[in-house]
């Protein structure tokens, strides 16, 4: 039976819980029944070790239920960041972290061998018990941090030659800039890792409407920017909640969609079986692995700008025909704000002035459901509505008729 | 690879512990303070431990280390190229003008070509304007000094006032794609949008009452039941998500939602809350219930 540990090798293991307590935080031990009763233990101890002062519970008759509690306006800085701040490592790679890092503050340009022996002269030999390194454990090491950046490696006959990588810029100078989008730029995650270089950390920012659980989603988020950088396929493994069920699928990522007013993130790929663009929420894809350089990746990102991306009003973008909506809202002369309101709030489609106080919206997209959310919000102004999907009209017009019934008006 | 132990706590927190111990001054409950400040909550219990027990060979049971430089790492290639990335965002010329040689070699891990914030508002802060950049800069660096600010701003009517404020903070909203600047100091100026500031200057020699008016929070709650149909739990819990809040199941699908806001944010709310359609419905307060209602009884008197 393995012991408990305060880090973990892969944080895919607490992206769900971190989730689960965050978004809804009304859910039992015994509610999440994809899990053993074991794993949510020590899930939920370690959640709690990372987000102290943020977690909480409350006790039902079916049993305890635990929440994270943020208001995002309040905080300087995303607490869930810490959690990314959580993987494991051996005793040898924290040692020789340390020790690599000092011995490259006054050596250049150094061998294995030469590394091998400092290590032991300047730093093992300092304490009184046997331990040594061996080539291939300090090789392994230098090699990776010459993948990551740290190091740089040149060959110099049949010697492999190492040295620090001097950083160019003063990391300091740039605080205000990595403080504001450490929270708002796209795995913002990162800048947190820098700041963590930096001695003072006090912010002069805050944010509204934050959409702070982004933050678990960031090593999804970076393999698919890393992907379209590069121009190459990715397989994701996607869960699909209609189904119930995770599929493998190979696409070629096309563009990330982010909506700002519910916190989802969407990555539109083309999906060359079914041969067209498709959505996929990001806090669906488990895990992306690399697929193929794609030769006409510039050409599909051109046909989705061209072709797709104008009539999306929000991720749907694989319907073959257009459905027509249209509404009018009346404005009164003292409420021009209202006008402002739409020319701001739309995302494509147009307004066109009917009188003095009516104005029609109209547009053309690929799932008229979608722009639904955004009409109730005129709730008290709408004159006229009209789809081309007559279902959905007929739908939006009960809604309309249940709130008065749900809130007795008569 | 983005979650890395180099980025860890445990890496930072060690790497303070060493830097005291190479000053020749640590102590047991120096180690203590720096995890309680640096790392997690168990890990008082852990990192002490393995550093004495020599598993880690850093620190010896005197509290010395064979380490001579306070440790420090360059930056790695996922750092820079996020750097990279927020450096040629439009909202950078904010802060600073930004020399294109800067990290020249480096790819960005994304461009604005790789993106879209779909329901974004159309009518963002203007950040290529020279009179807003020099406002955005002079507000900050007052913010960071701790000093007084003469605005000179178009009021809600649109009529420029004026109004010598303490800046607390800069609020911005992706939503909006605007900043609002947080004062103190003044009854009658709480908020103000960044582009409806016409003029500021840092008043080096005014000294601000120490009994400044401060702005008191504002914090009220709605009680909300939702009946999880086409998805609207999922739908309305991350849509709420960034709010503090308390969930309970009432029922099968039925689910009770208090939600704390901001008073100024009242009106948001009600429009919030409305796009949800049939299946969430407002329980209290009776004030909030009554803005709703009055919304579907105009409603009602439009539909023909």
């Amino acid at each position: 039976m393995s012991s408990y540990t305060e880090l973990i090798k892969n944080f895919e293991k607490i992206r769900d819980y971190i989730r689960e307590f965050y978004i809804y935080g009304f859910k039992s031990r015994e509610e999440f029944n994809k899990k053993s009763s074991r794993s949510y233990d020590d899930e939920k101890r370690r959640i709690e070790s990372y987000l102290e002062g943020y977690m909480g519970f409350r006790n039902s008759k079916s049993g305890k239920r635990i929440f994270i509690n943020i208001d995002s306006r309040k905080v300087k800085a995303n607490p869930l960041y810490r959690a990314l701040k959580s993987k494991s490592f051996t005793d040898n790679d924290i040692t020789l972290h340390f020790i690599l890092m000092d011995i490259f503050v006054n050596n250049s340009k150094l061998s294995v061998s030469e590394i091998k022996e400092k290590i032991y002269i300047n730093y093992l030999s300092y304490f009184d018990i046997e331990k040594s390194f061996d080539d291939k454990t300090i090789a392994n090491k230098l090699n990776e941090y010459v993948k990551i950046g740290l190091l740089s490696v040149e060959k110099i006959g049949k010697q492999n030659i190492y040295d620090i990588v001097v950083d160019k810029i003063e990391l300091s100078k740039f605080k205000d800039i990595i403080l504001f989008f450490s929270e708002v730029g796209f795995c913002g995650v990162i800048g947190s890792y820098l700041l963590d270089k930096l001695d003072n950390k006090d912010s002069s920012f805050i944010f509204k409407h934050h959409y702070i659980v982004q933050a678990i989603d960031s090593e999804v988020l970076y393999k698919l920017f890393d992907a379209m950088s590069n121009k190459e396929s990715i397989i994701i493994s996607n869960y699909t909640r209609h189904s119930n069920v995770e599929r493998e699928i190979e696409v070629i990522p096309i563009k990330i969609f982010v909506s700002v007013q519910s916190g989802r993130q969407y990555l539109i790929a083309y999906n060359n079986i079914m041969e067209d663009f498709r959505s996929y929420r990001l806090d669906y894809i488990t895990k992306v692995k690399e697929g193929n350089v794609v030769n006409n990746f510039n050409k599909l990102r051109r046909d989705f700008a061209e072709r797709v991306q104008g009539n999306m009003w929000g991720v749907v973008c694989n319907k073959n025909h257009m459905q027509h909506i249209e509404f009018t809202i009346n404005i009164d002369e003292d409420e021009l704000y209202i006008l402002d309101r739409l020319r701001r709030e739309k995302r494509c489609g147009s307004i066109e002035k009917i009188d003095d106080n009516t104005y029609k919206f109209k547009a053309d997209v690929f799932d008229a459901s979608e722009v639904v959310t955004w009409i109730r919000t005129f709730i008290c102004r709408i004159k006229d509505i009209h789809f081309s999907n007559k279902a959905l009209e007929d739908r939006f017009k009960k809604d309309i008729k249940d709130m008065y019934k749900l809130y007795d008006i008569e | 690879m983005l979650f890395n132990e180099i980025y860890g706590l445990y890496y930072n927190t060690v790497s303070k512990i060493l830097s005291k111990a190479i000053d020749n001054n640590l102590k047991n409950e120096d180690i203590e303070k720096i995890i309680r400040e640096n790392a997690f909550n168990e890990s008082n219990l852990i990192i002490p431990r393995l550093l004495k027990e020599n598993k880690w060979l850093l620190l010896d049971e005197n509290y010395k280390t064979p380490i001579k430089n306070k440790p420090d790492r360059p930056m790695t290639i996922l750092e820079k190229r996020w750097l990279k990335s927020i450096l040629i965002d439009k909202r950078v010329k904010l802060f600073m003008d930004i020399s294109p040689d800067i990290l020249e070699d480096i790819k960005p891990l994304f461009t604005e070509d790789d993106y879209v914030l779909f329901d974004k508002y159309n009518d963002g802060d203007p950040y290529e304007s020279e009179e807003y950049i020099y406002n955005f800069r002079k507000i900050l660096s007052a913010i960071k000094s701790n000093s007084p600010l003469l605005l000179s701003y178009f009021n809600r009517k649109n009529i420029l006032n004026k109004a010598i404020v303490k800046p607390e903070k800069l609020e911005y909203s992706e939503k909006d794609d605007k900043f609002r600047l947080v004062t103190s100091g003044c009854s009658y100026l709480r908020l103000v949008r960044l582009s409806k500031i016409k003029y500021c200057k840092i008043l080096t020699d005014y000294k601000l009452n120490n009994n400044h008016f401060m702005p008191k929070d504002n914090k009220e709650n709605i009680v909300i039941e939702l009946i999880d149909y086409r998805n609207a739990l999922e739908r309305v819990m991350i849509h709420f998500s960034h709010f503090e809040k308390e969930a309970e199941r009432v029922s099968y699908n039925k689910y009770r939602i208090k939600i704390y806001y901001d008073s100024s944010d009242r009106t948001e709310m009600v429009i919030r809350i409305l796009s949800f359609g049939p299946f969430v419905k407002v329980i209290e307060p009776e004030s909030f219930i009554d803005l709703i209602k009055e919304r579907l009884k105009k409603q009602k008197n439009l539909w023909t």
